[in-house]
C-alpha cells in the first residue's frame, strides 16, 4: 500500500463533510456521503490487512528523518481506525432517515471533521500534532454538544471546554518540557532518547503529559466529565455514543503510546488507578435511573479496566486490553444508539419506567441483549476472549480484584436487563426500521468479535486459548451471574441505599483541584519510587 | 537538567494561575487565569528555544550552520504560533458561551451559575 494514502485517511472525512455542508439542499447528499464512507470503510480494512506485515509511514514534507511531522499506520493505529471509521459509518447511516433541517448539515459537517480529527490523532507521530489535534476535536464536539439550541446546557458546556483547555495547558508544559529533556518531537526518537538518559529528569514532563492524559480517559478522580455531558439536555445520543464509545478512546490509545514512550513509567501506580475508578465507576452506575448517566458510568468503569490492564507489564494482558478496547467501542455504541431509540419509543430516560423492550422492538431487544452478554463478558463473545486475556496476566489477589470488577459490570446490567421484560406502561410509538437494523448490525458485530478468526485477524497474532483456563473463567461468570441477580433481586431492588450517590457531581473548582491532586500525587510517586 | 531564568518564571507563574483558577468564584476570572497559564506555557516554550547570546534563526551567515549552539532554537517559536492562535480560539468560545450565560442567568460566580443551570435542567426532565 502506498505511504501517501495515509493523508487521504485525514483529508477524505474533511472532503465529505465539506460535500455534504455544500450540497445540503441535495436530496441525495446524505446517501452519497453514506456510500463514500463506506469506502472508505473497505480503504481502513486494507489499511489494516497491509500495517499487518509491514507499518506504513510517511514523512510529511519529504524531510528525513525525525524532522517532519509523521504519521504511521501500525497495527494499533490501523485497528483504531478501521474502529473509528466503522462507528461513524453505524452513525450516519442511524441519523440517515432523521428529519433534516439546516441545523443538521452543520451537525453532519462537524461529524466528519471529527472523524478526520481522530484518525489523524491515531496515525500522527508528533507530539505537537497530538495537541493539535485533541484541541480540534475538543471544540467540535463541544459544538456537536451545544448542538441544540432551543435546549442546550451552556453552563455544562462552558465547564467541560474550559476543564479540557486547563488539562491541554498540562499536556503543553509537559511537552515543553520533554522536548528541552531530548531536543525532539517524534514518539519513536523521543522513546528512543528516552531509554538512554537518566529517567530522574523526566518526572515533572511525565507527571505533566499524563494528567491531561489521565482526565481525557476519564480516570479518578475526573471521572465525572464523560457522564456530565453525556447526560446533557439538548444531545443527541449519537453524540453520547461517539463520546463513549470512541472519544474517550482516543484517551486510552495516547495512554498505550505515552507509556511506551516513557517505558512504562508509573505503571503501578496507574494500575491502583484503574481499579479504584472501575470500582468507582460501578458503585455511581449502580445508583443511576437516567439510562444515560448509567451507560456512561460503565464505560468509565471500562476504561478504568482497561487502563489498570494496559499497566499489568504483561503481554497477554496489553492484547487483551487492546482488544477490549474495541470491544468495548462496538459494544457502547450499540448500547447507547439502542438507549436512543428506547428513550424515544417510551418518551422517557428513566431506567425504572422502561420495560417490556421485548414486546416493543425485537431487533433493539436482540441488538441490547448481545451487547449486554458482551459487556459482562459472557462465553463466546468479543468481550469474554479479552477479559480473560486481561486476567491471565494476573495472580493472587489482584485476579479476585478483577473478578469483583466483572461482577460489578455484571450486577449494573443485571439491572440494566429489567427493561427487557414485563409489559411497556403507557403507548409507546413505533420503531424506525433503519435505526432498528443499525442497532441490531452493532449487537452482531459484539458477537462476531468472540470467533477466533476475529481475534487472530484483529490481532495480528495466533492467540492461544487454554481449553481448562477458558473453561474455569466461564464457571466464574456463570456463578458472578447468579450471586449479581441474588444481590440484585434481595437487597438492590429492596434498598435503594445507592440514592444519595445519584446527584454525585463535580463542580468546575473541585474538578480543578482534582486535577493538581492528581498531578501533585503522581509527581510525588515518581520522586520517592 | 539546569533550568535557568527563562524556564523557573514561567513554572511559577504557571501555578499560580492555576492557583487562582482554583480559588476564584468568577467565570471571567477563571477564563482570565486559563490565559495567564497558556502565557506561562509559551513563555516556556520561548525559553527552551532561546539560549544566552544565540543569534536569531536566519541563515545569512554559514558560520552559524557549523555551530548549532550559535543560533536560537526555531521550531519551539514556530510551534508556539500555532498555540497562540488555538489559545485565542478557544477563548473566543469560552468568552462567546459565558456572554450567553450572562444574559440569561445576569451572573458571573461559578456556584450561581450551577445551581440556576441544574435547577433549569431537573425542570426540563
Amino acid at each position: 500500500m502506498p505511504s501517501h494514502i495515509l493523508i487521504f485517511f485525514v483529508i477524505i472525512p474533511i472532503i465529505i463533510a465539506v460535500f455534504v455542508y455544500v450540497f445540503a439542499g441535495l436530496k441525495s447528499a446524505r446517501l452519497i456521503a453514506v456510500i463514500a464512507q463506506s469506502a472508505f470503510l473497505v480503504m481502513a480494512l486494507f489499511m489494516l490487512i497491509a500495517s499487518r506485515t509491514n507499518e506504513i509511514t510517511i514523512s510529511v514534507g519529504g524531510y528525513e528523518g525525525f524532522l517532519g511531522i509523521i504519521l504511521r499506520a501500525d497495527n494499533l493505529a490501523a485497528i483504531f481506525i478501521f474502529l473509528t471509521v466503522f462507528i461513524f459509518l453505524g452513525l450516519v447511516i442511524y441519523n440517515l432517515r432523521s428529519e433534516y433541517n439546516h441545523t443538521d448539515r452543520l451537525y453532519w459537517f462537524l461529524l466528519f471533521i471529527l472523524e478526520g480529527t481522530l484518525i489523524g490523532l491515531f496515525l500522527t507521530r508528533d507530539f505537537f500534532n497530538i495537541f493539535v489535534l485533541m484541541e480540534v476535536s475538543t471544540v467540535v464536539v463541544v459544538i456537536l454538544l451545544m448542538h441544540d439550541r432551543k435546549r442546550r446546557n451552556l453552563f455544562a458546556g462552558m465547564t467541560f471546554i474550559m476543564v479540557n483547555i486547563v488539562v491541554m495547558q498540562f499536556y503543553l508544559f509537559g511537552l515543553g518540557y520533554l522536548y528541552m529533556v531530548t531536543g525532539v518531537m517524534d514518539m519513536e526518537a523521543a522513546a528512543y532518547v528516552i531509554a538512554h538518559m537518566d529517567t530522574t529528569e523526566l518526572a515533572l514532563p511525565y507527571a505533566l503529559i499524563m494528567t491531561s492524559i489521565a482526565a481525557k480517559c476519564s480516570l479518578l478522580p475526573l471521572l465525572t466529565w464523560l457522564p456530565k455531558v453525556n447526560a446533557l439536555t439538548g444531545s443527541r445520543f449519537t453524540i453520547a455514543a461517539l463520546m463513549s464509545g470512541l472519544h474517550i478512546k482516543s484517551g486510552v490509545y495516547l495512554f498505550i503510546r505515552f507509556q511506551d514512550v516513557f517505558g512504562g513509567m508509573a505503571s503501578e501506580f496507574f494500575l491502583c488507578i484503574g481499579i479504584i475508578t472501575a470500582i468507582a465507576g460501578i458503585i455511581l452506575a449502580l445508583s443511576q435511573k437516567d439510562i444515560r448517566l448509567l451507560l456512561a458510568y460503565s464505560t468509565v468503569a471500562q476504561v478504568g479496566l482497561i487502563i489498570a490492564g494496559l499497566s499489568l507489564n504483561d503481554e497477554y494482558s496489553r492484547i487483551g486490553s487492546v482488544y477490549h478496547v474495541v470491544n468495548h467501542g462496538l459494544i457502547k455504541v450499540a448500547l447507547f444508539l439502542g438507549a436512543g431509540m428506547i428513550s424515544y419509543l417510551y418518551k422517557t430516560k428513566d431506567i425504572t419506567k422502561i420495560r417490556g423492550l421485548l414486546r416493543v422492538s425485537k431487533p433493539v431487544a436482540i441488538a441490547n441483549i448481545l451487547a449486554v452478554l458482551g459487556i459482562t463478558g459472557a462465553t463466546f463473545f468479543g468481550s469474554s476472549i479479552s477479559k480473560y486475556f486481561m486476567i491471565s496476566g494476573v495472580t493472587g489477589a489482584l485476579e479476585w480484584v478483577f473478578i469483583f470488577i466483572n461482577f460489578g459490570t455484571i450486577l449494573v446490567f443485571v439491572r440494566y436487563s429489567a427493561i427487557f421484560f414485563g409489559r411497556p406502561k403507557g403507548a409507546v410509538l413505533a420503531p424506525d426500521w433503519c435505526r432498528e437494523s443499525v442497532v441490531l448490525c452493532l449487537g452482531i458485530s459484539c458477537f462476531a468479535l468472540g470467533v477466533q478468526p476475529a481475534i487472530n485477524f484483529l490481532l495480528n497474532q495466533q492467540v492461544e486459548l487454554s481449553f481448562w483456563g477458558y473453561l474455569e473463567k466461564n464457571i466464574v461468570f456463570v456463578i458472578s451471574v447468579v450471586a449479581a441477580y441474588l444481590v440484585y433481586k434481595f437487597i438492590l431492588v429492596k434498598r435503594d441505599f445507592l440514592r444519595p450517590l445519584r446527584r454525585f457531581d463535580l463542580s468546575f473548582k473541585t474538578m480543578c483541584v482534582s486535577i493538581g491532586a492528581f498531578f501533585g500525587v503522581l509527581l510525588v510517586v515518581l520522586k520517592v519510587g | 537538567m539546569n533550568l535557568h531564568i527563562f524556564d523557573i518564571f514561567p513554572i511559577i507563574l504557571f501555578f499560580i494561575s492555576f492557583f487562582g483558577l482554583i480559588t476564584t468564584n468568577n467565570t471571567m476570572k477563571s477564563i482570565v487565569f486559563i490565559m495567564l497559564m497558556q502565557t506561562a506555557v509559551i513563555m516556556f516554550w520561548v525559553g527552551v528555544g532561546a539560549r544566552f547570546g544565540a543569534q536569531p534563526p536566519i541563515i545569512g551567515d554559514i558560520a552559524y550552520l557549523e555551530n548549532p549552539d550559535a543560533i536560537a532554537d526555531p521550531l519551539p517559536q514556530a510551534l508556539m504560533l500555532t498555540a497562540i492562535i488555538i489559545g485565542i480560539a478557544v477563548t473566543a468560545i469560552n468568552i462567546t458561551m459565558l456572554n450567553a450565560l450572562f444574559r440569561k442567568y445576569k451572573t458571573m460566580n461559578w456556584q450561581a451559575l450551577q445551581n440556576l443551570s441544574s435547577t433549569e435542567v431537573e425542570e426540563d426532565a
